[in-house]
Parts: structure tokens; C-alpha cells; sequence
């Protein structure tokens, strides 16, 4: 008997059908993969699961019993135990990673009423024992970086006597080593009888972890994949349509560079390293969490220092203090994790579409001050069409629009204007396949600056860059691109 | 079917609101407009608060039932914009008369000026307006202070030590306060320490104060309090401070709260001297009527105060400003502004 | 992953409740003038409304100002206290120093500014929490006033802590700005609050500048990352802020013609209520300048009605509470329907 059983699950928003009598079976034991490009019903499913939404039709049995949790503590209290994927709101600003690591155990009270320190202190370190990855238990919870905060997710919803694991993208923003880690874990679980279900876009998760695949478009289930899965059909499956040679061909590029470093070094006393980029050129940086690829790129930006060095712009003494030196040197940045580094929260005023994009250009397109005129809708129109952004159009509050169309928001902006360097960091969290299909061919048209894109899946690496480089203990070391296996640039 | 309720839920306050202020009928044999009724008389006080305000607008209230005039009471909290504002409302709501209880001249002089030139009658009670055609209805600060100084120096004999609660520019703390002044020359006194504070929380505020001066001047013997709410902070200080056997409160102004105070055994305050708020309120609405009615009741209207001291009221059992009016006939009544066709407030 | 709703087609229900949102505050206007000059017709005519307003306009302006520095993230606590002291700095100009209402007036806005700037250094440079250096200020301030004159309420003939006799007197074209009219009609103090109230909106809602300032506030990194210089912009909106508070105290001064010792405590409460009343007016739920305007003379209507209809003064808190209440009430819980 299976445990989980979805029969015809229905959920309308309005007139939009995210859910359209989906069916699934999950068994004990098994790993099963959820596919589908954004608005195939993913995510509404997973919150039908999770408590957080009511379906509108079709049933549901978990264990024998029927099943239709009201509210998350509920699914929880069953057994269901989901891990989403913005984990801002695993903690707080001002509670500990130990805190936040205990905050269920605070809530239900299970935790004693008078807390010592090191009582909770020990509580944690033995859930993080047991996740089996570390983290620093004193620091604040806001100085997580994403994947930090999913690690405090993941290692909560693991101290929980689950009988269903959901995971929504749980690798979509850490490194390559601790994806690796959580396999070892999650495959562990798996066989003492857990069941779990992830979503996730990376090929290596499913390769890694996936007994199954189930495939959604349009809110249906249209497709299993048993093991060994084959994977292109499963993604041609879900995008509905046949998958063009993912891996670009590596253009070389000679002649001038556009951005030059020379003897860099990004903190002091490591090993200093060159870096030309070329007119047209997309460099890949990967490595592992805290190897320094976002404080590269930020160093490039004049968010961070030079502890050694000189930069050359187009040849000349480049020095920015600030982003904004940066910015006025035709250097832009797409900074990590969009909705901390460029989006404004929802109901704010400028998080539409149109302010979105306009935001760092206001000098330019309104000299006077005064924002008369249409030229910011007018370029914003001009995103839409040229990167096939799915929106009702410039006014469209960008909190409706799918994570891929905010990422194409979010470079659309930084194409409004010309530059000489666009940095990208991790410019693929939380894209579907064919939003990421779509901005790698629009950075990769783009002849006339070079691209530099942190990222910390070698896949995407692979898909995007001419050149891949690999930073480690924030120096860099060349890496070909024909011979790289996924593999080799964990190692 | 959200505003549905909420439009009848105005409706409903608004219909209430307006039962409130119902239209009265006049009295025989009086002048116009009072043998018609429905006179309205606007009452804009300086305070927000208090035991005098609420025997004044209760003397207030008395007066005007008497009279049948409605009565629309507001209060600007101590807040000078504030019964600018309301005294314009009054103005606006087209009243026959205004009747402004405290604050500051330089504040009020011309929206005073600006009911008088709309033919409302007005009359100011403690705040000098400095306007021939506004009557000022006055306590005798001067008298009241004289009185109390006077039992003290009865009770202490000359050359005490003591210290005042002061602060400067409010009128009627200023007069008390030169009247301390000379009884400091005249008598010999030391003025060891003047402290004070106006704000939103005067006894405890003056309280605190009061304690850090009595720790610093262990010899002052007799604290003059020219207004009764920094005696409260005072005794309250004297009280924490367990020294009620030694130092002893002479104040001014008196309430059933103060009595209560003074009631209290081995009390600090030893005397007051006051007019009743209740009579001032009444003599305030009885002014104004004469204005209204054509009988102007002269640029001045001056209440006599009553000595009251910590004997009288143990003597006489008296535990209320109500007791107190049976006891002290000069307190009860006032024959200030008075008229054959103005009925007395009855209690 | 939200769902796209392609033509941006929302339910009729969504519609609806977001067309109540927006108008709510206005429904609810409409009703409460109408209620009240039903009860109290004189509460309707032109001069009570101008008064009204005129009531209004000190905690108008001030509530522009805590709109601006709601909109770069912060919270500006001192405005109160800004304003009560430019009430004070005000008079001493005037009376001790004997300076005329040209003097007099941009040194106070120039006070307002250096306030301002007093807060940004706090928090922008030393990165005091905006809470707890305003907060500071409006101590620092509220003692501050006492000085110059040992604690003395500033009128004419103000003896001085030395004992000598302050000579100046209010500058009789001062008061102007806070007794004149135009035509008869409209209290300079309105006209004054509606010129704030215009340069607010333009700057906020049509200029690059106020563009930068919410951004402040919605994402500060990414405001930084887009280019803009963050500290200049909160430095920016706390001299506004306090410029705009002294602004306010000026009108107070021109109006009561003395200075006497005050925290502005109640100029801070309810401009801070007519801001977050703002939130409100649009259904917006966020700080804007004309939701303040709005939220101010609402509540302006209604303390006026209410005293008219002689409801007690104790009353009046616990209204302006209320409709605080209803107003965010009705802001955020209409809408919860469209989970995402």
C-alpha cells in the first residue's frame, strides 16, 4: 500500500487552473522527483500537501486515513513535513542559529519553559549531528546566507518524526560539497523508510537522488520516469518541447580585454591570481560555499576592497569605492538572491515591473529629477518583448510574476543600458529550465561586454560560459571546459 | 455589507450625540434671550484635567441647568493651539456666550477679540485678557496666599526654613508665589530651595523633585505650594520619606481629594486657602449670563477665598468639599455676579 | 511559484475588495461629515471646515515628515519634540534677541534642519537604531528647551536667568503666518500645509528622488546596488523631516504667540497616526503623502464633530485610536484572501 495517495486534485486561483486533477503515489522508502516548469502546479501541490492551501476536489490518504490538513502544524502533526524554498522565515533577525534551530520545539513546547544557554546549545549541535552538517550555532539568524538558512530548514524538518519529507528545491541555493552531504542524508533517510519528495531543477539532484521522476505540466501529472531515468526526455517532457543541444559551444576571444585584474588578491595573504575577460565573453566562476566567488564579483562591483592588486578598465586604472563609481564605469552587477539583492518588498511603491528595471538608470533617463514621460515603461515594454518576460505588461507587480520571469526582470534591467561587465551572481536560483534556456541565449547574444557569472552548480556553468574558472580559498585556476565532468570540479 | 454596519453604527452615534443636547425651555420673568431658552454657552478650559476642573465644570453644569442654557464643555489639555482651536469651534458653532477657564493671554487675546466682534459675550476666568468688554472673574491669589502664609508663621513662628514649589509664568502661580517673596523679606524667612514642574504627571513628577530636595535641605521645616497638585507631589515625598513629623505643607487650593490628604493622620498639610472651583464655575456661567442679557457685570468679578487648616477639618468632621460648604458659608456661596432672575444652583 | 494570471484578469471578488480598500477611508468620510452635519448644522459651514483644517495643518506638516523618513525605513520619534522647541527657539528670537519674522524664520528651519542632521549622523554614521536616536533627540530636546530661559515659559517682558528684562516682543508680522487669512477665508496655516502637501506628493510620487527614497526602504542593498547613495538619501529625509517639524512649530508659535516648555508629545502621536491612517487612504499599505494629508483631516473632522456634539475630551483618544485600529484593520485584513 502506498502511504501517500493524491487522487484528482483540483485548486483554482480565479481562473487560473494551477492544479488540474493531478495523481501521484508516493510509497515508504522511496525517493521520488517532482519536474515541471514554473506554473505546472509544483508548488500548489506541495502546499496542498503542506497544509497551506485547501484543494478544491479530489482526495487525498496518507497511511490508510484520508487526508486534508487544514493548516501546516496539522500536516506536521501527520507526519508531512515540508522544507520550502524561502527560508527567510525559518528564523528571525536577532534569534541564534541555536535558537532557530529549536524555534519548533519553543513553539509546541516540547522545549522546557526556562532555557539555558547551553542546554539549547546542545539541543542544536546534536539536530545538526544528526542533519549531519554544521553551522555556527551562536551567530545571528539575518547573517545566514540562503543557503545557511535552508541548512537550519532542513536540519529542523529532519529532527521532526516525519513520515513524508517534502523538499522544495532544496539544493537551489548550496554548494555543490553540501549537496552532496545532504544525498548522503537524505539517501540514509530513505532507507530507514522515510519517503520523500523534492522538487528541483538540478540534473545532479536527480541523478543523485531520484528513484522516480514524476513530470507535471498544466497541473496534470504527464509523465513517469522510473530508473535509470533519461533524463532529456524527462525535461522535454516537462517543457513540452524537444531540448536543443544544452551545451553551447565555446567561443574563444582574443584582442583587448574589456576588464583586467592583475595580482588580485580578495583577502589578504591569499595566493594572488589574474583574470582578463574579453568583449562578448561569459566566464563562469564556480566553487564550493565560501570559496569567494560573490566577494569577486562585489570587489568588481566596489561593494568590497582590494586587499592586493589593480583592476584596468578598457585599459585604464579602474578604482570604484562604491557601486555606484562601478556603475557610472559601465560595470553592473545582478547581485545573489534577487529578492534581497534587487527586489522591493510587495505593495511597495517601485515593485512593479517598470520601476524594477529603471531603478539604477533614474539619473539617466530623468535628468531633471521629475519622472515625466514614458521612457521607463517604454524600456520595460522593451524587456517584455525582447526577453519574453510573462507579464500583464510594465505595471505588473513583480510579486506575480514566476521566479524565472523576475530573473529575466532582473537582467532585462541590466540590459536597458550598455555596459562594459555584467556580473551575475548565481543568476539561476530558483529558475525553471526553460526561463534559465532563455537568459543563458540573452547573455550570450550580448557582443559588446563580457559576462562574469558566479555560480555554484557546475551544470549551470557548463550551460552558460565560454570559459569556466574555478575559485577556491578565493583565488582562481583556469578549468576546460571539454574536460569537465560535473564531478571534477566538486573535487 | 461592511459599511452597511458602519453607516448605521455613525448614524446610531450621531442620533445619540444629538439626544444629548437637547433644546431647553426658558424662565419666566427674566431678560431676553433667557425667558425664551435655548441659550448656548461654550466653556473652553486651559486644563484637560483634574480635582478643580471637575468641581468647576460640576459648578458649571449646576449654574447653567439652573439657568436652562446649554452647555457645550470642552478642554485643551494644556495645550495652547489646542483651545485656540476650540474657542474658534465655539465661535463657529454660533454660541450666545464663551466662557474661558485659564490659559495664556498673549494666546487668546485675539480669538477673544474675534467672538466679542461676532457678538458673542465672552468672560475669562484667571487669564487677563486686557479687554474692557471681557469681565475677569478672579480668585484673590494674593489673599489666598496671605492666608495660608499667615497660619504658618502663626504655626511656625518668624525665621523658618523652607522652600517653595514654583514655576514661573503662570499668572496666578506668580502672584502666589510674590506673595512668598515678601513674607520671606517681612518675617525673616530662609528660602532654602524653590523647585517645580508643569507636565503631564505633576505629582509624582514634583514628588520626585521634592525628595532629592528634602534629602539635600534636611532643615527646611514648611514647603509653600502655591498650586494644589504640586502639594500632592510634596506629601506624597514627605510620606515616602516618613519626615511628615517635620516638615509641614501650607498650600493653596482645595479639593475633595485635598481634604482627604489633609484628613489623613499626622498629615503634612497643615492649611489651605481656596475658593470653591464649584462656585467658581457658577459665578463663571452667572457672569457670562449678565453679559448676555444685557447687564454687563463690570471688567472685574473677584471670589474671596476661605482659610481652611488641618484643625478645621478634623474639628468639624469634614471629609469633602460638600461637608466643607455646610461648615464654611463663605465657602458655599458666592454673591458675585449675581442677579434677582438668576435662579442659585441648586446641588 | 505563483501563479500567472496572464491577462491579469483578478476575480470579481478581489476587485471589489481591493475597490473597498481604496475608497474605504473616503465611504467612511462621506458618512461621518454627513452624520454630523445632520446632527450640528453649523459643523458643515465653510469657516468651521476652515478651522478644522487650520486645527489640522500643524500635524499635517508633520506628518509629511514622518512619511518621508517611513519611506527611507526609519522613524523619525523627534518631530514632536522638533516642533515644541522651534516653538521656543522661535520666541527667544523674537523676544530676547529681538529679531524680526525674516531673522526669525529661517534661523528656526535652519534649527529644524540641524536636528535633522544631528539624527542622520546617529544613525546613518554611528548606526544608532532609528528608534532609539530619535527617541534620544527627543529627550535631548525637550530638555534643552528648558535652558536658555531656566526652565521660564518665553513671553514678552521674559526676565532672563542673569534678572535682566527681555526687551523684543513677538514681530507682529510673525504672527501672520499663524492668525492671517486669505480673502477672509483660508487660514495661511492651510495654505501653508497644502504648498507642503503639493511638494511632498510631486517629490514622492513624481521625482527620481522620492523613486529612491521608498527604495531605501523597501530594500536598502538594493537600493545600493542599483547605484544610489543610501546614507545621502536617509540624511536626506531626517533634515526634511526635521526642517518640515520646525516648519510646523512656527505655525504653532505664529499662532499661540508665546513659547512655553513642551515634549510636542501629542503633535508626535498624531502625526504619527495620521501617517500610519495614511496607510490606509489608498489602500496602499504603505506610507504616502497624500494618506497623510487624508488621515490627519480625518481625524481632524472628526475630534471637531465630536466636540461639537460635546462628546468629553476622554473620549477623543480613544477615537483616534479606534479609527487607527479600523483604518490598518482594514488595510491589511481586506486581501488576505489572495494567499499566495
Amino acid at each position: 500500500m502506498p502511504l501517500l495517495r493524491i487522487d484528482g486534485l483540483a485548486h483554482a486561483f480565479g481562473p487560473t487552473k494551477a492544479l488540474a486533477g493531478a495523481s501521484l503515489e508516493i510509497r515508504s522508502g522511496e525517493i521520488v522527483a517532482l519536474m515541471g516548469a514554473n506554473g505546472a502546479g509544483k508548488s500548489t501541490l506541495v502546499n496542498v500537501l503542506a497544509g497551506t492551501l485547501a484543494a478544491d476536489h479530489g482526495t487525498m490518504t496518507l497511511a490508510g486515513r484520508p487526508y486534508a490538513p487544514r493548516s501546516p502544524a496539522e500536516a506536521t502533526d501527520a507526519g508531512v513535513v515540508t522544507v520550502h524554498q524561502s527560508t527567510e522565515r525559518v528564523g528571525a533577525p536577532g534569534l541564534s542559529v541555536a535558537d532557530a534551530l529549536l524555534l519548533h520545539a519553543y513553539a509546541d513546547g516540547s522545549a522546557p519553559f526556562f532555557l539555558s544557554r547551553s542546554a539549547v546549545r546542545r539541543k542544536a549541535a546534536a539536530m545538526l549531528e544528526n542533519a549531519g552538517f554544521a553551522l555556527p550555532l551562536d551567530r545571528d539568524f539575518a547573517e545566514l546566507t540562503a543557503a545557511d538558512r535552508q541548512l537550519v530548514a532542513i536540519a529542523r524538518a529532519l529532527s521532526r518524526q516525519a513520515s513524508l519529507l517534502i523538499l522544495d528545491e532544496p539544493t537551489a541555493s548550496i554548494s555543490g560539497r553540501e549537496s552532496e552531504r545532504l544525498y548522503t542524508i537524505l539517501r540514509r533517510l530513505r532507507d530507514d523508510g522515510l519517503a520523500i519528495l523534492f522538487i528541483s531543477h538540478r540534473i545532479a539532484d536527480l541523478n543523485a537522488l531520484a528513484d522516480r521522476a514524476v513530470v507535471m505540466r498544466g497541473g496534470t501529472v504527464v509523465g513517469e520516469f522510473a530508473r535509470p531515468i533519461d533524463f532529456d526526455r524527462a525535461v522535454e517532457t516537462m517543457i513540452g518541447r524537444p531540448l536543443r543541444a544544452a551545451r553551447p559551444d565555446a567561443r574563444s576571444f582574443q584582442g583587448a580585454p574589456v576588464l583586467e585584474l592583475a595580482g588580485v588578491q580578495l583577502v589578504a595573504g591569499s595566493t594572488p591570481f589574474d583574470l582578463k575577460l574579453h568583449p562578448g565573453e561569459v566566464v563562469a566562476v564556480t566553487g564550493v560555499l565560501g570559496a569567494g566567488k560573490s566577494r569577486l564579483l562585489q570587489t568588481i562591483f566596489g561593494m568590497r576592497h582590494l586587499a592586493a592588486g589593480t583592476m584596468r578598465l578598457d585599459g585604464k586604472a579602474y578604482i570604484p569605492a562604491t557601486p555606484a563609481d562601478a556603475i557610472k564605469a559601465g560595470i553592473f552587477m545582478a547581485g545573489e538572491d534577487r529578492h534581497r539583492s534587487s527586489l522591493m518588498p510587495a505593495d511597495w511603491p517601485g515593485s512593479n515591473l517598470a520601476p524594477t528595471i529603471s531603478l539604477p538608470h533614474l539619473p539617466k533617463w530623468y535628468p531633471l529629477g521629475f519622472l515625466l514621460g514614458s521612457r521607463e515603461r517604454y524600456e520595460a515594454q522593451r524587456a517584455i518583448d525582447t526577453l519574453g518576460i510573462k507579464a500583464s505588461g510594465p505595471e505588473a507587480p513583480m510579486t506575480s510574476l514566476s521566479g524565472g520571469n523576475q530573473q529575466k526582470v532582473i537582467l532585462g534591467r541590466w540590459n536597458a543600458e550598455p555596459s562594459r561587465v555584467l556580473l551575475l551572481d548565481e543568476p539561476f536560483q530558483g529558475v525553471d529550465v526553460g526561463a534559465r534556456h532563455d537568459i543563458i541565449t540573452a547573455i550570450r547574444a550580448n557582443t559588446e561586454r563580457a559576462t562574469l557569472i558566479a555560480t555554484s552548480d557546475p551544470e549551470e556553468a557548463l550551460e552558460v560560459a565560454d570559459r569556466i574558472l574555478i575559485i577556491d580559498h578565493h583565488t582562481l585556476t583556469p578549468a576546460h571546459h571539454a574536460e569537465l565532468p560535473a564531478e571534477a570540479i566538486e573535487a | 455589507m461592511k459599511h452597511l454596519t458602519r453607516t448605521l453604527l455613525g448614524g446610531l452615534v450621531a442620533a445619540s450625540l444629538v439626544a444629548s443636547t437637547a433644546f431647553s425651555a426658558g424662565i419666566d420673568g427674566a431678560p431676553a434671550p433667557f425667558d425664551k431658552g435655548d441659550v448656548d454657552i461654550a466653556v473652553v478650559s486651559f486644563l484637560g484635567g483634574g480635582d478643580w476642573l471637575q468641581a468647576f465644570e460640576a459648578g458649571v453644569k449646576r449654574q447653567a441647568d439652573a439657568l436652562h442654557v446649554n452647555l457645550t464643555v470642552s478642554q485643551a489639555r494644556n495645550d495652547n493651539d489646542t483651545q485656540r482651536s476650540l474657542i474658534e469651534q465655539a465661535i463657529n458653532l454660533g454660541v450666545d456666550g464663551i466662557i474661558i477657564n485659564n490659559g495664556r493671554p498673549e494666546v487668546l487675546k485675539d480669538v477673544a477679540q474675534k467672538a466679542l466682534d461676532a457678538g458673542i459675550k465672552v468672560v475669562a476666568y484667571d487669564v487677563n485678557l486686557d479687554n474692557p468688554q471681557i469681565p475677569q472673574i478672579e480668585q484673590s491669589d494674593k489673599d489666598m496666599a496671605r492666608l495660608v502664609l499667615e497660619q504658618a508663621v502663626k504655626d511656625k513662628g518668624d525665621g523658618f526654613v523652607g522652600g517653595a514649589v514654583y514655576v514661573a509664568g503662570f499668572a496666578p502661580l506668580d502672584r502666589r508665589y510674590a506673595v512668598w517673596k515678601d513674607f520671606v523679606a517681612k518675617h525673616n524667612l530662609t528660602e532654602k530651595a524653590n523647585w517645580g514642574v508643569v507636565n503631564d504627571t505633576v505629582p509624582a513628577s514634583v514628588a520626585d523633585q521634592t525628595k532629592a530636595v528634602l534629602t539635600a535641605n534636611p532643615d527646611i521645616s514648611v514647603i509653600f505650594t502655591p498650586w494644589d497638585e504640586f502639594a500632592k507631589g510634596v506629601k506624597l515625598a514627605i510620606d515616602e520619606l516618613g519626615v511628615a513629623s517635620k516638615v509641614k505643607i501650607y498650600g493653596v487650593d482645595i479639593s475633595t481629594a485635598d481634604i482627604q490628604l489633609m484628613n489623613e493622620p499626622d498629615s503634612a498639610w497643615q492649611a489651605t486657602a481656596a475658593t470653591n472651583a464649584a462656585v467658581v464655575g457658577e459665578v463663571s456661567v452667572r457672569a457670562v449670563s449678565l453679559a448676555i442679557a444685557g447687564q454687563f457685570p463690570g471688567t472685574s468679578v473677584l471670589l474671596q477665598p476661605t482659610l481652611v487648616t488641618h484643625d478645621d477639618l478634623a474639628k468639624g468632621e469634614i471629609k469633602t468639599v460638600e461637608d466643607l460648604q455646610e461648615k464654611f458659608p463663605a465657602f458655599r456661596k458666592s454673591d458675585a455676579a449675581t442677579a434677582e432672575w438668576i435662579p442659585s444652583a441648586t446641588n | 511559484m505563483t501563479i500567472i494570471n496572464s491577462e491579469n484578469q483578478s476575480p470579481l471578488s478581489e476587485r471589489i475588495s481591493a475597490a473597498v480598500r481604496a475608497s474605504a477611508v473616503f465611504i467612511l468620510l462621506i458618512v461621518m461629515v454627513t452624520g454630523f452635519a445632520l446632527a450640528q448644522p453649523a459643523y458643515i459651514n465653510v469657516t468651521n471646515l476652515m478651522s478644522i483644517l487650520q486645527a489640522v495643518s500643524v500635524v499635517a506638516i508633520l506628518g509629511a515628515g514622518v512619511t518621508i523618513t517611513l519611506a527611507v525605513g526609519g522613524f523619525d520619534l523627534s518631530i514632536g519634540a522638533v516642533a515644541a522647541s522651534s516653538v521656543m527657539a522661535a520666541s527667544y528670537s523674537m523676544i530676547v534677541w529681538g529679531l524680526g519674522v525674516y531673522e526669525t524664520v529661517p534661523l528656526v528651519l535652519l534649527f529644524g534642519a540641524l536636528v535633522g542632521l544631528v539624527n542622520a549622523f546617529l544613525i546613518v554614521r554611528l548606526r544608532v537604531p532609528d528608534l532609539l536616536a530619535t527617541l534620544a533627540m527627543m529627550f535631548l530636546l525637550t530638555g534643552l528647551q528648558l535652558i536658555p530661559t531656566a526652565g521660564r515659559s518665553i513671553s514678552a517682558g521674559l526676565i532672563l536667568p542673569d534678572g535682566s528684562t527681555a526687551t523684543g516682543a513677538y514681530d507682529p508680522a510673525f504672527l501672520l503666518i499663524g492668525r492671517s487669512s486669505f480673502f477672509g477665508v483660508v487660514p495661511a496655516p492651510v495654505v501653508i500645509m497644502a504648498l507642503v502637501a503639493i511638494v511632498l506628493f510631486v517629490l514622492t510620487e513624481r521625482t527620481r528622488l522620492g523613486r529612491l527614497l521608498f527604495a531605501t526602504g523597501g530594500n536598502e542593498l538594493a537600493t545600493r546596488l542599483a547605484g544610489a547613495s543610501v546614507p545621502r538619501l536617509k540624511t536626506l529625509a531626517y533634515v526634511l523631516s526635521g526642517t518640515l517639524a520646525s516648519l510646523g512649530g512656527i505655525i504653532v508659535a505664529a499662532r499661540v504667540g508665546r513659547g512655553d516648555v513642551s515634549s510636542g508629545a501629542s503633535l508626535l502621536m498624531d502625526s504619527v497616526a495620521a501617517a500610519l491612517i495614511g496607510f490606509a487612504v489608498l489602500g496602499l499599505r504603505c506610507p504616502n503623502v497624500f494618506g497623510t494629508i487624508v488621515g490627519a483631516v480625518f481625524v481632524g473632522l472628526l475630534l471637531n464633530g465630536l466636540t461639537m456634539l460635546n462628546a468629553p475630551y476622554y473620549t477623543q483618544d480613544f477615537v483616534k485610536g479606534a479609527v487607527l485600529v479600523g483604518a490598518l484593520a482594514l488595510t491589511y485584513g481586506l486581501g488576505r484572501s489572495q494567499a499566495r
